[in-house]
């Protein structure tokens, strides 16, 4: 058997000889898989991409065809997933998948324990596995991890004028903010609708209900208790449905923000018409690119403000990959799969600002950058590795979790635009979810 | 000598019965199997992502859920809504159209192309367009009305309550409103000229022409057109759904999009089929009451009953 070993060199050496101290050739067989064909759906989308590329290395390594039969976003892709399962039809074998996602589909993934060697595991970041696993099955491989935090134009900070008026009128410094109220306060602030806004929030689908799962656990509450009641209509409810209420009623936030999904907002804050930003770290590349941005080089950027427990938000989840149980050729999707998040993979994807879910790359890639005389993208990767390390948590790893979450967005919005006050909206949404908690067997 | 007995296929009398079976079967399996199939699992729990949820019989609990849940009534009263005013919009701006292009001489052929460039575009894509015509922050239409002075603030007109529904309708007519104009210039071109001129020549003006001879030629026109409209006007989901995703607070929330998250997002499928054939219900009056006023159209002017 022709036996093809692909070495992969840390490309913190490879490319700028820095940090040699960490770096060891990585010899990885990938095996020989000739003329078959590897059948596979993947997401789509401008920052996913590039790490596509690479897939014809992997073909010219082991002899074997990807054949890609889906290229969509994760809400089309979980639709024909959703469908495939239904018409029996999972004849392919890896799969993009996500934390989020990934309790709904049962028994369908592999648990890659077993699959994929100890050893690469053991390079992965303890969490990021964690929170792959589903019901103690490792059904998915992750990719990349995502986290918000806080972007800011600076200059809008630096402004002598901004920092008097805003002392004058709410009594403390203006500086980046630490707490979600002082957002709230400089986001009023700034505000100067319609040409420009104090911040801006995703107003629909499961962008809304994870933003309001966040800032409730950062206001000291729960969606859930122990037993999976819904909680959420406590008082830490009702505090964070106002937070988003009074910025929206005082037109500090666009007045489509309630249609807005994240390329709204990210495109939003590029236009520089955005003072305040909560956003995943995939956007930093974008927003500090000229090309593309009006506020390029004039970014600051600070952790996730705390709520009024003293918590950070910290909604997090990874994208990545699966094996399909109906799998014909395990050992060619776990190669696949292993190359795609190897060492070099997600160098690739940590250049566009991706947060690695493999605990060496994290110091390389920094190493890279500051080679490379990118100090945002630098201050980028300190910022995101302290959040991932201490704010981060998923939401609730349950089946039914996109289900209650439809029951949630409707009720905030209908919260926000005043057509409900927000103890009333949440209570309808706390019943609703009780119902679907109660149809998938948790109560 | 006894002759030999025909086999039953052969006989004449099931000839027209055996040259129909091959169209039977293929309506059966493509049309009535799946609507036999959808119907059944309307009675059950049927999870997408549980296959074997399909046999999980819940009788009419399905239909009990939406039939009490006012939030699928405000969607149902939508969707009469949004078809009525879009119908009806598109009607009056085809017929306008055709009566327009009626009557140029010059240049009818590139008019008749142009006129259905809407139609070449998926919906996903018209979706997609007035997306961010209407977006509020960076939309062409609030800038368009700022520059102009028109405007002191960022209309929100995918937020709001009235402009919500306009921005889908508005986008479902600017895509639709060309068949109505085809199919009404196609009526146009088919009217025989002897009646006008008589009229002409006892005295009507332009308008009596209009309402008692053309209007009323052109109406079974008009009413194959709503049928046929009426029955793929559900093609508007992916509008809709790409514009405000049935939102926001359920303002814009028609049947289809409705439908589409209970049984893709939420992977309730029973569920989703029940509301589907309320749907389908929906669109079945719709057909059969334009079907009847074509009838009677085409009665009023003598043709076939």
């Amino acid at each position: 058997m022709t036996k093809s070993i692909f070495k992969t060199l840390l490309a913190a050496s490879a490319l700028t000889g820095i940090a040699a101290t960490s770096v060891a050739a990585e010899d990885v067989d990938y095996g020989s898989f000739a003329d078959y064909t590897l059948r596979v759906k993947l997401i789509g989308g401008a920052q996913y991409e590039p790490l596509y590329a690479r897939i014809a290395e992997w073909e010219a390594m082991t002899g074997a065809t990807v054949d890609v039969l889906s290229r969509k976003n994760h809400f089309e892709l979980d639709r024909e997933i959703k469908q495939d399962i239904a018409a029996g039809t999972l004849d392919w074998c890896v799969g993009s998948n996500h934390t989020s996602f990934a309790p709904q589909y049962g028994s369908i993934y592999r648990d890659l324990n077993g699959v994929i060697s100890e050893a690469t595991l053991a390079e992965f970041q303890p969490l990021a596995l964690q929170n792959s696993t589903v019901e103690g099955r490792l059904v998915q491989l992750p990719r990349h991890s995502d986290i918000s935090n806080l972007y800011y134009i600076k200059s809008l900070f630096e402004d002598a004028d901004n920092k008097a008026g805003f002392k004058a009128e709410y009594g403390y410094d203006l500086l980046p903010p630490e707490t979600w109220e002082q957002v709230k306060d400089q986001a009023m602030f700034f505000a100067d609708a319609p040409t420009f806004y104090g911040t801006q929030f995703v107003g629909k689908d499961e962008a809304i209900t994870g933003r309001f799962y966040e800032m409730l656990v950062a206001n000291g509450g729960a969606l859930f208790d122990d037993e999976w009641n819904p909680t959420f209509n406590s008082a830490a409810g009702v505090e964070t449905v106002n937070w988003f209420k009074d910025l929206y009623e005082s037109k500090a936030v666009p007045a489509g923000s309630l249609n807005y999904l994240w390329d709204d907002t990210g495109l939003g804050f590029a236009s520089g018409t955005v003072a305040l930003n909560l956003d995943w770290a995939g956007w930093a590349s974008f927003f500090n690119d000229p090309e593309n941005s009006k506020i390029a080089g004039d970014i600051g950027l600070v952790r996730a403000p705390k709520g009024s427990a003293g918590i950070r938000s910290g909604w997090s989840g990874s994208h990545t990959f699966s094996i399909t149980e109906s799998c014909d050729n395990v050992d060619a999707a776990a190669s696949l799969v292993t190359f795609l998040t190897s060492h070099e993979s997600q160098m690739v994807e940590a250049t566009s600002g991706l947060l690695p879910t493999r605990a060496a790359v994290w110091g390389d890639a920094k190493a890279q950058f500051a080679a490379d005389g990118n100090d945002f993208l630098v201050e980028v990767f300190e910022t995101y590795a302290i959040s991932m390390e201490e704010d981060a948590f998923t939401p609730p790893l349950i089946t039914p979790w996109i289900e209650v979450s439809n029951e949630i967005w409707p009720q905030l919005q209908a919260a926000i635009l005043g057509e409900k006050t927000p103890q009333e909206a949440l209570d309808d949404a706390a019943d609703a979810a009780r119902l679907v908690m109660e149809d998938a067997g948790y109560l | 000598m006894a002759t030999k007995r025909v086999p039953f296929w052969q006989r004449e009398k099931y000839t027209p019965y055996l040259l129909l079976l091959p169209a039977f079967l293929i309506l059966m399996f493509v049309v009535l199997l799946p609507l036999l199939f959808s119907l059944y699992t309307s009675f059950t729990g049927y999870r997408l992502i549980r296959p074997e949820s399909l046999y999980d019989w819940v009788g009419l609990r399905n239909y009990r859920r939406i039939f009490t849940d006012g939030d699928f009534w405000s969607a149902f009263g939508r969707t009469i809504l949004f078809l009525t005013i879009a119908l009806n919009l598109e009607f009056l701006l085809g017929l306008g159209i055709a009566l327009l292009i009626n009557k140029i001489t010059w240049g009818q052929r590139t008019l008749r192309t142009i006129m259905m460039f809407p139609m070449m575009f998926s919906p996903i894509l018209v979706g997609y367009q007035f997306k961010f015509v209407f977006n509020d922050n960076i939309g062409i239409l609030n800038n368009a009305l700022y520059a102009l002075g028109l405007s002191d603030g960022a209309i929100a007109w995918l937020v709001d309550k009235y402009l919500a529904m306009f921005a889908i309708i508005f986008a479902e007519v600017w895509m639709s409103t060309s068949v109505f104009a085809i199919l009404l210039l196609a009526g146009l071109f088919a009217m025989p000229r002897d009646p006008l001129e008589a009229a002409k020549v006892d005295g009507c003006n332009s308008w009596q022409v209009f309402r008692h001879i053309t209007l009323p030629f052109l109406m079974p026109f008009v009413f194959i057109a709503m049928t046929i409209r009426s029955l793929d006007v559900a093609r508007a989901y992916d509008i809709v759904d790409v514009m405000t995703g049935g939102g926001p607070a359920g303002r814009t929330e028609l049947l289809w999009t409705m439908i589409a998250r209970t049984g893709y997002d939420n992977a309730r499928m029973g569920q989703a089929n029940a509301m589907a054939y309320v749907s389908i219900l929906l669109s079945i009056a719709f057909t059969y009451y334009f079907f009847t006023k074509l009838l009677a159209a085409r009665k009023y002017m003598g043709g076939a009953e």
